[in-house]
Order: C-alpha cells, then sequence, then structure tokens
C-alpha cells in the first residue's frame, strides 16, 4: 500500500518518515524534536519504539506508532481516545489504546486502509475536516489516515483562488503556529494543500529550528554530567581558598590546650582523662529544635542531656521509628508528643523495653531499618552463602574472563561501595590508555526478579558512556544507573578498546 | 605483592562536655580502627575496648581481598559476641534488664588483590571514613543513622540532616542485637583501590558532627604529616564545642605512585588550561 499519509490539524504531534510513524501528545514537546531527528533518519519501528520509550513509558500519556515500510503493518497504541480503525484483508477492526495500561500492539497483513483518531486537546478550537497530504516531516495533528484521505475539494479551491496571498486566514494555521519545524515536504505533494502550511511556516517562523531544542538540553546533561565528578571539588577547592584566614586559629589553639597527648601506635582506650568543669551547667548541645519536615518526629523541646558530673543520666527524648522503606508515612503529624523516652510501635511491633541507649549521652541506638540478615540468631552459626548460579560469562577483549555468579565491578581502577561480607562483589581492573574509561565503568550482577537467571548490565555513571549491542538490536547507550537485561551474544563497549562479550557461562 | 608504606596518626579527646572518653581507636598496619562506644560509663567504653581488641588481631597480617573481608567480619562477630556477653554476666550481677553496651565501628584494611593493594573500609553505625585525594574530600562510608535513612528516603536534605533533631539516633551497632529496637551489628563494606585514597580519614561522630565537610577537607589539606592533621582534628572538634568524645586517624598511602589520576578532573584542568582560566 501508499506510504503517503494525510492528517487532519490538531494538537497532537506527529512524525512522519520512510520507515515509521509516529504520534505524540502535546505534552511530550520536549521528545518530539529527538524523535523527529530519529525518524527522518530512516529509523526503523523498533528503534523508534526504543528512542520513545528511552525516558520511561510511564511519563507519555498516549502515543501511536506505526511501521510505514515493507511487510505487516505494525502498530502501537497507547491512552484513552486513542482509536485506530484498521482495513485488513477486507475485514475492518477497531483498536481502542485505552484497553491497556502499557499499549495495545498490533500486527496486520494486507492493510488497506487505516485511520488513526486522536483526543482533542485542551485548547483545541473546532478543528477543521480538511484532510492534508504528507509524506514525511512533523505536523500537528488530530486525526491521520493512510492511504491519503482524497484532498477535499475546497481547500484546494482554496489555494487555487489565493495561492499564498493570505496564508494566516487559513483555518489550519493554528496548529502549525506554535514554533516547530516545517514539514519536510516530498515533491509529490508539493502541489497539495500542504504546501499552505509549509510556506506558511517558513515565512513566519524561519528560524525555529534555533531556538534551544531538547537535543540541546541533552548536550548540556551529557556535559553536566560528565563535569558531575568534579562537582564536590570544585566546592571544596574553592572553599579552600576562601577560609584559610581564619582556620589556624580554630584548628591550632586548641590544640595547645588539648589535655591529652595523641596517642601513639596502637590502641588505647582513655577513661581516665578528667572531664573539664562543667560550662554553666545547661545543656550546651542543645541541638536546633526545627524539625523540619519530618513529621513522624513529636516536637520535643530542648531535649534533656545527662548533668554533667552526675551518675544519672536521663532518658533521651523519645522519638518515633520511620515507617519502613516504600511503606507510605502514616500520617500522624498531630498525634500528640509521646512522653520523654517512650516508643511508638511500627507495624505491630511490640514496643522496646525501654528508652534508646545512649551513646555518649549523645547518639542513642534505635531501630530505623529491618534487622539486616547478617546478624545472626544463634551467635556462633555460620551464615549461610547466598546461593547464586553463574548467569553469564564475560570475555574481555583484554583476554580475561569472568563468571558472572556475583556482582562484577569493571573499570580502570573499580571500587566497590556498601557490600556485605557475603555478598563480595569482584573487582575487574581494564587498561584505559585514553582514559576514556571510569574508574567505576559499569557492573555486571545477576539480575532478581523479571531478570532472575539473566545477567543486568548497569552503567555506574561512567563519564564517557557505555554502549551495548545485544543480538538482534540496534547499538544502545546504557542509562546510567538503569539496569539492562543481557543476553548471551551481547556486547558491552567501554571505549578506550575495551569491549566485554557476554556468552552462557 | 606490591608494597605499600602507609603513614599514619591518630587522636582522640574526651571533649568539654563528656565524663569519659569512650571512643577507642587502633592505628596498626595493615588494620585501622575507631569505636564510638554507647551507653555510658562501663558499657561505651568496654564495648569500644572490645571491638578494638578483636580488631586488633588483624595487626602484622597479609590478607587477600576474600580472607580479609572473612576476618573482619569474624572479629565483629568475635566482638558482638563478647557484648552479648558481656550483658549477660552484668544483668546477671544485678544489672538492668536492658542493659545493653554497644559500639560504633570503623575500620581500614589493607588487602592484596590481584589487581593490587586495596583498601577494604566497613562500618556499623555512624562514625564515617572520608578519603582525601587530590584535594577532594569524600565522604566513603554511608551513617547507619535515622537522618541518612531520612535523606536516603528523600525527606530531607543531607544539610538538614546535620541539624536534624533525631541525628544521634544510630541504626546499626555492635551489641545492638540486644538493643532497643534491634539494631542490626552488620557492617557495610566497602573496596577501594589504594591509588584511588591517598589519604584516609577514620573518625568519630564527635569529629564529624561538630567540624564540618569544608573544614575537615581544608584541616587535610593544610597538614602533611597525618600526626599533624588528626591532631588538627580533633582540636577542630573540641575548639567547635567538644560536645562529644572526638577521635581521628589518619592514613596516609605513600611510596605508591599515583600514576591514574581521575580523568574528568585531568579533563576539566585542561580545558580551563585552553579556556585561560588557569595559567
Amino acid at each position: 500500500m501508499s506510504d503517503a499519509w494525510s492528517y487532519r490539524s490538531g494538537a497532537w504531534f506527529a512524525v512522519f518518515g520512510t520507515e515509521a510513524a509516529i504520534v505524540l501528545p502535546e505534552t511530550q514537546k520536549d521528545q518530539v524534536v529527538g524523535l523527529w531527528a530519529l525518524v527522518d533518519g530512516g529509523a526503523g519501528f523498533d528503534e523508534v519504539l526504543d528512542g520513545l520509550l528511552a525516558s520511561g513509558l510511564s511519563r507519555i500519556p498516549g502515543f501511536v506508532l506505526v511501521s510505514n515500510g515493507e511487510g505487516p503493518t505494525r502498530f502501537l497504541l497507547r491512552g484513552t481516545g486513542v482509536v485506530a480503525t484498521v482495513t485488513a484483508a477486507g475485514e475492518t477492526v477497531t483498536v481502542d489504546g485505552g484497553a491497556s495500561h502499557t499499549w495495545v500492539e498490533r500486527s496486520l497483513d494486507d492493510v488497506t486502509a487505516l485511520s488513526i483518531g486522536l483526543p482533542a486537546g485542551e485548547h483545541e478550537t473546532g478543528a477543521a475536516d480538511v484532510d492534508f497530504p504528507i509524506v514525511t516531516g512533523l505536523v500537528r495533528v488530530g486525526r491521520i489516515d493512510r492511504p491519503a484521505a482524497a484532498p477535499v475539494a475546497e481547500p484546494a479551491a482554496d489555494m487555487v483562488a489565493e495561492p499564498v496571498a493570505e496564508p494566516a486566514e487559513e483555518p489550519v494555521m493554528e496548529p502549525v503556529m506554535e514554533p516547530v519545524m516545517e514539514p519536510v515536504m516530498e515533491p509529490p505533494a508539493a502541489e497539495m494543500a500542504p504546501m499552505v502550511g509549509g510556506a506558511h511556516l517558513a515565512a513566519e517562523e524561519p528560524a525555529p529550528l534555533d531556538e534551544p531544542s531538547p537535543l540541546d538540553d541533552r548536550a548540556s546533561a551529557v556535559t553536566e554530567a560528565a563535569y558531575l565528578d568534579d562537582g564536590p571539588a570544585t566546592e571544596v577547592m574553592e572553599t579552600l581558598d576562601e577560609t584559610p584566614a581564619e582556620e589556624p586559629e580554630s584548628a591550632e589553639e586548641p590544640l595547645a590546650e588539648a589535655p591529652q597527648e595523641p596517642a601513639p601506635d596502637g590502641w588505647v582506650t582513655p577513661w581516665d582523662s578528667p572531664a573539664p568543669p562543667p560550662v554553666g551547667g545547661d545543656a550546651p548541645t542543645t541541638p536546633p529544635v526545627e524539625s523540619l519536615d519530618e513529621p513522624a518526629t513529636p516536637a520535643v523541646p530542648a531535649p534533656a542531656f545527662p548533668p554533667l558530673g552526675g551518675a544519672t543520666e536521663v532518658a533521651p527524648p523519645g522519638w518515633v521509628p520511620p515507617p519502613p522503606p516504600g511503606v507510605p508515612a502514616p500520617e500522624a503529624p498531630d498525634a500528640p508528643p509521646l512522653p520523654i523516652g517512650s516508643w511508638e510501635p511500627v507495624g505491630g511491633v511490640a514496643p522496646p523495653p525501654g528508652p534508646g541507649v545512649e551513646h555518649d549521652g549523645f547518639t542513642v541506638a534505635g531501630a530505623g531499618e529491618p534487622p539486616a540478615p547478617l546478624v545472626q540468631p544463634v551467635p556462633g552459626t555460620p551464615a549461610a552463602p547466598p546461593v547464586t548460579q553463574p548467569v553469564a560469562k564475560l570475555l574481555v577483549s583484554d583476554g580475561q574472563s569472568i563468571i558472572v555468579d556475583r556482582a562484577v565491578l569493571i573499570g580502570r581502577a573499580p571500587e566497590a561501595r556498601r557490600f556485605t561480607s557475603t555478598e563480595q562483589p569482584v573487582l575487574v581492573t581494564v587498561p584505559s590508555r585514553l582514559h576514556e574509561i571510569s574508574s567505576t565503568h559499569v557492573e555486571v550482577r545477576p539480575g532478581t526478579g523479571a531478570d532472575l537467571g539473566t545477567a543486568v548490565v548497569t552503567d555506574m555513571g561512567s563519564t564517557n558512556g557505555t554502549v551495548l549491542v545485544q543480538p538482534g538490536l540496534g547499538p544502545e547507550d546504557l542509562k546510567p544507573g538503569i539496569a539492562v537485561q543481557l543476553i548471551p551474544g551481547a556486547t558491552i563497549n567501554l571505549g578506550d578498546g575495551i569491549t566485554i562479550q557476554v556468552t552462557r557461562p | 605483592m606490591n608494597r605499600v608504606e602507609l603513614h599514619h596518626g591518630a587522636a582522640t579527646d574526651v571533649g568539654l562536655v563528656r565524663e569519659v572518653n569512650e571512643d577507642a581507636f587502633l592505628a596498626d598496619p595493615p588494620v585501622f580502627v575507631v569505636a564510638d562506644g554507647m551507653g555510658g560509663h562501663d558499657r561505651g567504653d568496654i564495648a569500644s575496648a572490645y571491638a578494638v581488641e578483636e580488631l586488633a588481631r588483624l595487626a602484622h597480617g597479609d590478607y587477600g581481598l576474600e580472607e580479609g573481608t572473612a576476618a573482619v567480619d569474624a572479629a565483629l562477630q568475635a566482638a558482638q559476641d563478647r557484648l552479648l556477653a558481656y550483658d549477660e554476666e552484668q544483668r546477671a550481677a544485678g544489672a538492668a534488664d536492658s542493659f545493653a553496651a554497644g559500639t560504633t565501628v570503623v575500620l581500614a584494611l589493607l588487602v592484596q588483590s590481584p589487581d593490587g593493594p586495596h583498601w577494604l573500609l566497613a562500618n556499623v553505625g555512624d562514625s564515617r571514613i572520608y578519603r582525601f585525594t587530590e584535594g577532594e574530600l569524600e565522604q566513603v562510608s554511608v551513617d547507619h543513622s535515622l537522618v541518612q535513612e531520612l535523606v536516603d528516603s528523600g525527606r530531607i536534605t543531607p544539610d538538614a540532616a546535620a541539624v536534624h533533631p533525631s541525628r544521634n539516633v544510630v541504626t546499626r551497632a555492635l551489641g545492638g542485637a540486644a538493643m532497643p529496637g534491634a539494631v542490626s551489628g552488620a557492617a557495610d563494606y566497602y573496596l577501594l583501590p589504594l591509588a584511588a585514597a591517598e589519604r584516609l580519614l577514620l573518625c568519630s561522630d564527635g569529629v564529624s558532627g561538630m567540624v564540618d565537610d569544608v573544614t575537615i577537607a581544608s584541616t587535610l589539606a593544610r597538614y602533611d604529616d597525618p600526626r599533624d592533621a588528626a591532631d588538627a582534628l580533633v582540636a577542630a572538634a573540641v575548639a567547635a564545642g567538644g560536645h562529644d568524645n572526638a577521635t581521628a586517624v589518619v592514613v596516609d598511602v605513600v611510596g605508591l605512585a599515583n600514576e591514574d589520576p581521575y580523568d574528568s578532573h585531568a579533563q576539566r584542568l585542561s580545558l580551563e588550561q585552553k579556556l585561560g582560566a588557569l595559567p
């Protein structure tokens, strides 16, 4: 069937390319330019879908994606009111994009007619029922049809009557006024109505592309990311330049008065140093009572600290353990403050026997998280090693071969963060003469949940990024911190000539 | 095996407010420890002493990566067991049922791996490990504290955490199993290549809670000798009010050529030079 489309004006963005066409609601303006670049570059159905979903499905309320090339017609619909009417092999069916939480997908052979209706936008006035043919380009639409609906006589007559004289009067101008970009019209459509849109846009908004586009934003985000590593350094160094004038006094003066000599090598537990005379007798350590926005903490007046030099210890202020992560906090900000030293159980746990244990009379211990599995119920019992099967083997281009049965951190000088003694990571150092590889570049670990039994790869916020090529799929730039499932045969490219082949273990 | 030369310094001070110094430390290559006891006289100081005693058994050994982790884990478990036994003993001798000695621990152990020497770092509680490399200060350990959980869950900002009324509540500690709320004694581990940590700072919250990161960084930058740096940090904590026992252990890696500076750092410097921001 013909690749030519026609559209009616509306609030949605439609990008027509040689291989695929995509329609997005007006809220997705920031994505449209990037996708146009993709679609206009000849990207196929799958590639456009990848690009579309790169930022996450949940933030896209609706879309339509249709394959434009050879083979069966594939289309995806998402969103209420997004309705496709398809005539395939003589039968006409209607598909509603609101029928699924994710999207509705169909692949049909011998499609002779495809019409997709879109819900009207918020500010849309009565859309003109005029069909404009289009082959490739970016336009605002309320409905699209393939093959192109027969041009309605009226606009054509309009065109003939007043060629380009008063394009601003055209009712279809409204949606096109948006400083998007001019539709790229192919020669066959040149004498048709859309020429109005094109000519008009070219005249009125000659340089919409000069505006900062999402592409530029993305570029600057990349730049920012590249500087992230340096953020703290900059801060510290700048402050260093400013503070020294004052610092030495505070740092050195007390040194002379320090009651103790610095301890020599070896450990000491100095408990014989006399406490200095109390200063004022009041609690000088009163922390600001600002409760900030932690609703669970009852407003406590200045916490009572142990009297200096006294033998009695005062219970620390009561506090409410936070709800476990992930569980919505029970909204009880108005609950009366708990008496000093009392506890409020969380999740039906019986209140502990007493107040928190004092920590130099200052810090208290309290439950804030479920006890970690490392604490053995019976002291002395060895912890059971975690049962992990090898899920993949990594062949690094410098000759190393690593079995993935635990977290594997790969980089120029990899570091491991916050692991427990039972799940030690493997550190794999790879050469990087040009320093294109970050110190900790990627992590490969056995997947959990839906990825169970396979390996997943995560870019650890590398400076220069990671490119993943999976069998049957195009190259993919890993998003920092987002784990991607690995298929045997995949290749992870770290840059600097280092690639990692993923095979079965 | 790479030979590594370490220089180190340590200092502790009871502070201006506390009666007893319940902190304990150890600086005996290849192991460095700061423990901050909790629970008042005869509890905190005993607890931190137990932790340091058990970890002191690691001194003068050579450890591979895995055996190092196992050895640290065993030492922490031994300290935990001793603390629980001590609690039993005290209760048998007439102490209250809620008697529980506890301590936070941070430690650094030098381990060897096929890729060269590494720092195996561990923490339980809110004592901290920082690294200071090429003028940058970075907190490596993540506090086991209530405010850290609030920060992690996005409910408060890190700045707000520093002045939060509940900032003194730790969620993990050695001996914690017997404590109200059943805080756990599980340690979190970190592994850094030695070249990525020119200088390590291990400190109790009497230092990190009294002195902000900027001051810590400038102090670490000012003193080349780790002994002076440790002294100055503890002195700064006391000068800032000395509300708590303050302990600092500073370890420098010397005799290990650092040919591997951060690429982003190098790139940025070269960019700034190109743009004329630097001579």
